[in-house]
């Protein structure tokens, strides 16, 4: 074979591979297939396609011409001129390119006339309609799924759908494995138990924006009970205990005096002046916290509004599902 | 007429030659340095941390891509200029002492400058406006350089004995009254030193344009500075040196004249691509899209009329690195204005705009298009220059091979890197969340930035190769006039 | 004709001029105006924000950002609103990009705040595994250049009519009150004088290294010094 067509397969099948290659990376572990790639999204059809045509029509052009530098000869009519001894033929122009060309014009006079005049296409149109299909689509699945799962089901696809929208929003800050990325924001893994509580009752807590204001640190917090002495030790172990465990056990005593002062008796954070811990560590608290945003001791993390309240609820119950 | 062969004098174009490649190792070299940052990030701190701000890739970044176009490229433009005008006009700088002055004040002005926009650029002036950062004492230094450029043209052509403007002075004059245009208009800005009385940095400006608007001039250059400085003058470089080099006749006349006028006319309203889905108005973007589509016929004309200039000379082509390098340098032309006007529909613009695939276009037009019709054409004039032959013809040989080996990586990395960063920000999961985070499609393109790396330090190597070579041939066999036809003459 | 021209060089550039001019006017003159013409609630930026752009400038981090969020689900689940032609009005130049190495960071404000910026600018990769950002130690100690930034907002006050208020002016007729979303008016305070300016500069510029942690830049600030850092993440807390 003529080693141009070689050259000319070798470097179609290369940039073959290489963009059947690009799918697959993009695939990636989100466990996709290939096709579901290209049917998911038009766009991504087009781009593969394009990038395909890009190769074989210049591949194929150029071997054109370069069979005719291999068989052909030069020669035609020369002009007058000559320039520094350049001469020129008179050739007429070869004929493919010209109808091509005249196609091309006549097809962008058509498009800006006939097919597309000036104000018929809206971007943003194109986005609500896009936008919609998605978003009824992903609602309808959600439904459906949400219809056919048992609570275990439900429960493990919430957290899935959590871990995806952590990873993607979240792990800048929380890092990938939500350890807080040595106290630059809040340890996730810790947050929601005991021991995070004994954190914030030991350095108090800002930043939620609540009506009490700030939660002072441990020497701010006086027992009732025990004429105001202030909170000891032990005590802190036993009422974070009890918070964890959903108000629930040993400690009630210990919260009546230290704590329901600004969280209520029930601890349901009297009327919103406080958070309510009966969700503390729960999806709802997340919830709570992503609506506020939260400016900590080591940082502040902004309110998410931009997710929806699906998956707010979603990040919870995959925060939730660290610590348990 | 006279008849004798002119004694062509050739000081200026030699100077600008010096210029072009010393500029090009530099520039070609940030480019591989800012390649390899992308790659391993510690290497923006590679002079020590005291210095980072001088060696971190952003302000690199501008360096390199002004330092290879208006230095590298427009050297070499001019370079060639002050060759190809004399000859194809048949007029000596000899004969005039003014276009011998304006030649020099053209240079020296323009080595001065570049000096000071090196400097300003490290030390972070500039207006953020891509390939037009010079602040406004720039603007006003590169106007006075643009307009000694027009005055050496104008010279020689109004002396000029061959009645008939060639093909390659359509080209440089187009390239001069488009830039000028452009140049004058992207660059409206009001100076606020004078207008506040006085207060701070005196060199300091703020664009005539805001926002859109701004965005929508900006691109209009944009688009057109890479016309008319990596295209036209690059078209008008390969229509000298190809049928001189090869001793062909070019294949059609009508092809030239088409293709030339086809371009001027559709070239300027393509500049709508690099502002896809923004917010200029609708109509805008769709104009600019389907003008690139027209723009592939008149770009691929040119090409075209270059390969067919070689019908039948296949052995040309094969023995002779020189025309290899205009050859292939044609093909990736084809392959550019192919690969721009794909990428300039809307929907592949969706996932092509902002990635690397944009970069990896820029560098097949820059790497094989522009830079191997200048290595090719500088490689035919430095026998003319210093009356050698070229010193190696096998360090061509091995130039060749090791700067196309360096363009294959660039491109396919770039592909695959642009591809895929463009599919996975688009990506959503089965729960309607987006699938990848933003760091995800980075850490990803860690490998494809590595190649891209290994075959930019390949384009550089050949390039020193190539330097090398020019600088042996200052000193290689003597040749005498007459074996200064066509066919350069080489050493082995 | 072609031939005719071919020998006659004036002739021949000024065809090629004609045929190259009007394209530009075509398509940038007909929306001029509009695309001017702020959106409500946008406002030019104040001393110190604009500061931080001259800094974002300076260092090119437009190199590596975009500003400008595209009308597709993706972008705007990762980023928020499209983007709105009317809400660049008072950007000059405008700060686009045109390569996403890093994320868009039109609505930046959004979501990162003035601690994260602090970390994250000083070490990118601590606080981003992974990231390819180069750190900019550096801004946490150059000083900004409060005087350009007075002398741009004094340029486009006067020149293109940017609705800046002089402290002198404030309640007086001849503030320039800027339409809000809600109904509203406000007013962006400049100062009368370079000194005023670097006063309202400083105010700013105190409000937000109280939430920072580093003990030279807080030092430098309370000493009436202005680091770059400040500066960059003052503008970048404009952007929403
Ligand atoms: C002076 C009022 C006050 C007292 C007393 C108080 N709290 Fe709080 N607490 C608050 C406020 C206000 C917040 C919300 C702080 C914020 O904005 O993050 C809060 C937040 C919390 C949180 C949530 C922290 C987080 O992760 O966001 C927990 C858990 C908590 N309190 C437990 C307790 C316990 C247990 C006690 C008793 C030992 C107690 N608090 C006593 C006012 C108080
Ligand atoms: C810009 C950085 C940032 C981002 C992004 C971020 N966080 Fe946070 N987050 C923080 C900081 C800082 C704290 C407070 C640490 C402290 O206690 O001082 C915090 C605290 C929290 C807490 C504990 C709140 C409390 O009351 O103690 C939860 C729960 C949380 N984040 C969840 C999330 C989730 C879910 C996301 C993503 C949707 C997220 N964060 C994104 C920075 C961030
Ligand atoms: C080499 C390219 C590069 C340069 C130059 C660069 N950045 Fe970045 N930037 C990145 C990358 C990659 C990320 C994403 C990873 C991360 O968050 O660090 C990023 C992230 C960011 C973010 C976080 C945005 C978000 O949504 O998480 C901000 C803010 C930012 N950069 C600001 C800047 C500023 C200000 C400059 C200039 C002074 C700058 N960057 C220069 C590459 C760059
Ligand atoms: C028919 C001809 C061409 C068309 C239609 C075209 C089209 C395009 C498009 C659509 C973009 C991307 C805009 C974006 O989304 O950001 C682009 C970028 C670019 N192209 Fe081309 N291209 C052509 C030829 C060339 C050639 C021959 C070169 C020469 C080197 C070149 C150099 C560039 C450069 C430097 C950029 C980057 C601009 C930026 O900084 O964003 N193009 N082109
Ligand atoms: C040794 C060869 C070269 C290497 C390794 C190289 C590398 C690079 C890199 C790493 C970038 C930045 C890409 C990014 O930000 O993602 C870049 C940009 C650019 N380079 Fe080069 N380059 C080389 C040669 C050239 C030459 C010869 C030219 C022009 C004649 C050129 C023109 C450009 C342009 C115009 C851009 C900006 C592209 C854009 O903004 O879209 N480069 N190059
Ligand atoms: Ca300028
Ligand atoms: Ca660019
Ligand atoms: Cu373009």
């Amino acid at each position: 074979m003529n080693k141009i067509y070689l050259w000319g397969v070798i470097i179609t099948v290369l940039m073959l591979v290489v963009t059947y290659y690009t799918l697959v990376i993009t695939a990636g572990d989100s466990g996709k297939d290939l096709s579901e790639i290209l049917s998911g999204d038009i766009v991504n059809l087009l781009t593969v396609l394009a990038a395909m045509a890009l190769v074989v029509i210049t591949v194929f052009v150029v071997i054109k011409y370069v069979r005719q530098m291999q068989v052909d000869t030069a020669d035609g009519e020369l002009v007058d001129d000559s320039w520094d001894d350049i001469g020129e033929f008179r050739n007429p122009v070869p004929q493919g390119w010209a109808v091509i060309f005249l196609a091309t014009m006549v097809w962008a006079a058509w498009y800006f006339t006939i097919g597309y005049p000036v104000n018929s296409y809206s971007q943003i149109g194109e986005y609500n309609e896009d936008t919609k299909v998605l978003n009824d689509k992903f609602t309808k699945d959600f439904a459906d799924k949400m219809q056919e799962f048992s609570e275990e089901e439900k429960t493990e696809y919430m957290i899935n759908m959590g871990e995806s929208v952590f990873l993607s929003e979240c792990k800048v800050c929380h890092g990938l494995s939500a350890d807080g990325i040595d106290g630059k924001s809040a340890d996730l893994n810790v947050w929601g138990s005991a021991k995070a509580i004994v954190d914030t009752i030991n350095n108090g807590a800002k930043g939620l924006n609540y009506p009490m204001g700030d939660m002072p640190d441990r020497n701010g917090i006086m027992n009732a009970n025990k004429d105001y002495a202030p909170i000891t030790d032990l005590e802190i172990e036993i009422v974070s205990s009890y918070v964890a465990n959903g108000m629930k056990g040993e400690g009630s005593d210990v919260f009546a005096g230290a704590c329901s002062s600004c969280h209520g008796l029930d601890g349901k954070g009297m009327g919103g002046m406080s958070p309510n811990l009966a969700s503390y560590g729960t999806a709802e608290f997340t919830v709570d916290v992503l609506n506020r945003g939260k400016k900590g001791f080591i940082g502040s993390m902004p309110a998410f509004n931009r997710l929806n309240a699906t998956q707010k609820q979603a990040v919870g119950a995959y925060i939730t599902s660290l610590t348990k | 007429m006279v008849d004798r062969p002119l004694e062509y004098d050739y000081t200026i174009a030699k100077l600008f030659m010096m210029n072009a490649i010393f500029v090009g190792i530099v520039g070609m070299f940030v480019g591989v340095l800012i390649a390899w940052q992308m790659a391993y990030p510690g290497l923006n701190t590679f002079l020590g941390e005291g210095l980072a701000e001088y060696t971190n890739f952003s302000r690199l970044r501008v360096l390199h891509t002004d330092s290879v176009i208006y230095g590298f490229v427009l050297s070499s433009v001019w370079s060639t200029w002050y060759f190809v005008g004399q000859r194809v006009l048949k007029v000596s700088m000899a004969e005039s002492k003014t276009l011998m002055m304006i030649g020099y004040l053209h240079f020296w002005i323009y080595f001065a400058a570049s000096a000071v926009i090196v400097v300003s650029l490290l030390m972070g002036i500039t207006t953020s406006k891509e390939y037009a950062e010079f602040e406004w004492p720039l603007d006003l230094g590169i106007t006075v350089i643009w307009l000694l450029w027009g005055a050496s043209i104008a010279g020689l052509v109004g002396m000029r004995r061959e009645k008939t403007l060639y093909v390659s002075i359509w080209y440089y004059v187009a390239t001069f009254l488009a830039v000028a245009m452009l140049h004058l208009f992207n660059n409206l800005e009001v100076p606020t030193y004078f207008l506040s009385g006085g207060i701070g940095a005196w060199y300091h400006s703020v664009s005539m344009y805001s926002g859109t608007n701004d965005a929508l001039v900006q691109w209009w250059f944009g688009h057109n500075a890479v016309a008319f400085v990596l295209t036209t003058p690059i078209v008008a470089i390969i229509y000298y040196f190809l049928p001189k080099e090869s001793g062909q006749a070019i294949y059609s006349y009508k092809l030239s004249l088409l293709s030339f006028w086809g371009l001027m006319f559709v070239y300027l309203w393509a500049g709508g691509h690099h502002v896809l889905y923004s917010t200029v108005p609708d109509w805008v973007q769709t104009m600019g899209s389907i003008f690139s589509i027209v723009l592939i016929l008149p770009s691929w004309g040119s090409a075209i009329n270059m390969l067919l200039t070689m019908k039948g000379e296949w052995q040309q082509v094969a023995s002779s690195p020189i025309i290899k390098f205009m050859i292939l340098g044609s093909t990736f032309y084809m392959f550019s204005t192919l690969e721009g006007p794909i990428q300039a529909i809307k929907s592949v613009n969706a996932i092509a705009h902002f990635t690397d695939w944009i970069v990896g276009h820029v560098h097949d037009g820059a790497l094989g298009w522009v830079g191997f019709t200048i290595v090719a054409a500088i490689y035919h004039m430095a026998p003319r220059f210093f009356k050698r032959e070229i010193y190696s013809k096998s360090l061509m040989a091995t130039q060749f091979w090791i700067q196309t080996l360096g363009i294959v990586l660039y491109f396919t990395s770039m592909w695959i890197a642009g591809i895929t960063q463009g599919m996975m920000w688009r990506a959503h999961d089965e729960y309607g969340n987006l699938a990848y985070s933003f760091i995800d499609t980075v850490t990803v393109l860690h490998p494809y930035f590595t190649l891209r790396a290994v075959g930019g330090t390949l384009y550089l190597i050949g390039f020193i190769m190539f330097a090398y070579n020019i600088y042996k041939t200052t000193s290689a066999r003597e040749i005498d006039e007459s074996e200064l036809q066509n066919a350069s003459p080489m050493g082995a | 004709m072609f031939h005719w021209l071919e020998k006659n060089p004036f002739a021949f550039a000024l065809g090629v001029f004609i045929t190259i001019a009007f394209a530009g006017l075509v398509e940038i003159v007909p929306n001029f105006a509009e695309s001017a013409r702020p959106l409500v609630g946008t406002t030019p930026y104040s001393t110190l924000e604009l500061a931080g752009r001259h800094v974002y400038i300076n260092n090119s981090c437009n190199a590596c950002h975009s500003q400008l969020i595209r009308p597709f689900k993706s972008e705007t689940d990762r980023y928020g609103h499209y983007s709105l032609s009317g809400e660049y009005a008072f950007d000059r130049p405008f700060l686009w990009g045109s390569k996403r190495t890093g994320p868009d960071l039109l609505r930046v404000g959004n979501y990162r705040t003035t601690d994260w910026h602090e970390h994250h600018m000083k070490d990118p990769a601590g606080v981003v595994p992974g990231s390819i950002m180069p750190a900019y130690k550096w801004m946490y100690k150059n000083e900004t250049d409060i005087d350009t930034a007075y002398a741009e907002q004094l340029t486009v006050a006067s020149f293109f009519k940017t609705p800046y208020t002089f402290t002198k002016d404030i309640g007086t007729e001849n503030a320039r009150m800027i339409p809000m979303k809600d109904g509203s008016t406000t007013y962006i305070e400049m100062g009368d004088t370079l000194e005023d300016a670097k006063r309202l500069a400083l105010a700013e510029a105190k409000l937000i290294v109280a939430d920072m942690k580093d003990e030279d830049v807080k030092d430098a600030v309370s000493k009436g010094k202005i680091p770059e850092i400040v500066a960059i993440i003052a503008y970048m807390n404009s952007l929403k």
